[in-house]
């Protein structure tokens, strides 16, 4: 790979790279590699997420644009799109490409969740009545409590759907989501592994956060951040307030 | 020193609940000293839990989280927790109705003495 940039090894260099959490490093793999194969359909891809991951939006959304040009029936490309252009609050274009995603895998739940968020915001625009709710202020009833840091709504690709952080806002949610993806997927492998039953909740401690991860139905995870020396029967009670402020907005938003 | 880790994860093993106590390398992901209940693959549940307590700890450095802590995984069946000390991790399987306040001060407490 280091003789030779354009080596089709590049892939599984990078991806060895995020694994360890140097996205930087990996970052700068694909980039290399992307200047000699700008139609390597997978780099943009792996390039895509590192940037998400990374909390840079814009640039993964440039990157699934480049996907879709090469390919235009790529189901990763069409779905990120999709939540990108949520998150933006803009739901034409978001459903535009949520509905070609849907097309593409009918059986993934997130998408099609989406897809019915994006149709009712389109709706309610094209009658001039508000949205329902603003998605970053779901867990709003929780932020008076000083050790709260903020919650968010994410799905099984560490895409964010509602909720913020106090320090940080919607943007750090963001990017906390991508990076959590990852872990979690590691935390379900061991648990399906050791033959511990269905996955209930990862609690990570760390300096400056304690950070609860819960399942919310079949297809969303709620994450909630606390401070470092949050009490376990806080954070379990604060857990489960903000479990009902997300399943009241998923409830309101599918009405 | 394996006369320490030993007499460690004796100790943990021998809380109500649990059904393994193991100490690992945690870049090798193997165990150096374990005291688990039949049916419970000690080499299998280090190699895992060292893999996410890899993961936890480089997504808790890129989101700006500082150093990792103790990970806690709840399941259906049971809990796993994995506390890194240096170049060890101490990983405890616990069944579902274990104490977990009791456990994870124990744990705590056996993590800080750890080499």
């Amino acid at each position: 790979m280091a003789r030779d940039p354009a080596s089709p090894s590049f892939v599984p260099l990078a991806r060895a790279y995020r694994r360890q959490g140097l996205h930087e490093a990996a970052i700068r793999v694909c980039l290399r590699a992307l200047e000699r194969q700008p139609e390597h359909v997978e780099g943009h891809v792996l390039l895509g997420a590192l940037y998400l991951e990374t909390g840079d939006l814009e640039r993964a959304s440039d990157e699934w644009s480049i996907v879709l040009r090469l390919e235009p029936d790529h189901f990763d490309a069409h779905r990120g799109l999709g939540f990108f252009y949520l998150e933006r609050g803009d739901p034409e274009d978001a459903e535009r490409h949520l509905s070609r995603a849907a097309q593409l895998r009918p059986e993934d739940p997130a998408v099609a969740e989406a897809l019915r968020l994006a149709r009712e915001r389109r709706a309610a625009g094209a009658d001039r009545r508000p949205v329902h709710r603003d998605p970053t202020a779901v867990f709003g009833p929780l932020e008076e409590d000083a050790a709260f840091q903020g919650a968010f709504v994410v799905d099984g690709q560490g895409l964010v759907l509602a909720g913020s952080l106090k320090e940080g806002g919607a943007g750090r949610a963001v990017r906390l989501g991508a990076i959590l993806g990852e872990t979690l997927a590691e935390a379900i492998r061991m648990v399906e592994h050791l033959s511990l039953g269905g996955w209930e909740g990862v609690l990570l401690r760390t300096e400056q956060s304690t950070v609860q991860v819960s399942p919310l139905g079949r297809e969303w995870s709620l994450v909630v951040v606390a401070a470092p020396d949050a009490p376990d029967g806080w954070l379990r009670r604060t857990t489960s307030q903000a479990a009902e402020l997300a399943r009241a907005y998923l409830a309101d938003n599918h009405e | 020193m394996s006369n320490d880790l030993a007499r460690a994860v004796d100790r943990l093993s021998r809380i109500p609940g649990v059904r393994g106590a193991l100490v690992a390398d945690a870049a090798a992901g193997v165990p150096v000293v374990e005291s688990v209940a039949d049916g419970v693959a000690g080499p299998a549940v280090v190699a895992l839990a060292a893999s996410l307590y890899r993961c936890a700890a480089a997504a808790s450095e890129n989101a700006g989280l500082g150093a990792m802590g103790p990970v806690q995984v709840d399941a259906g069946a049971g809990h796993v927790i994995i506390i890194g000390a240096g170049d060890l991790l101490l990983v405890i399987v616990a069944e579902k109705g274990a104490q977990l306040g009791l456990l994870l001060l124990e744990a705590q407490r056996v993590a800080e003495a750890l080499p």
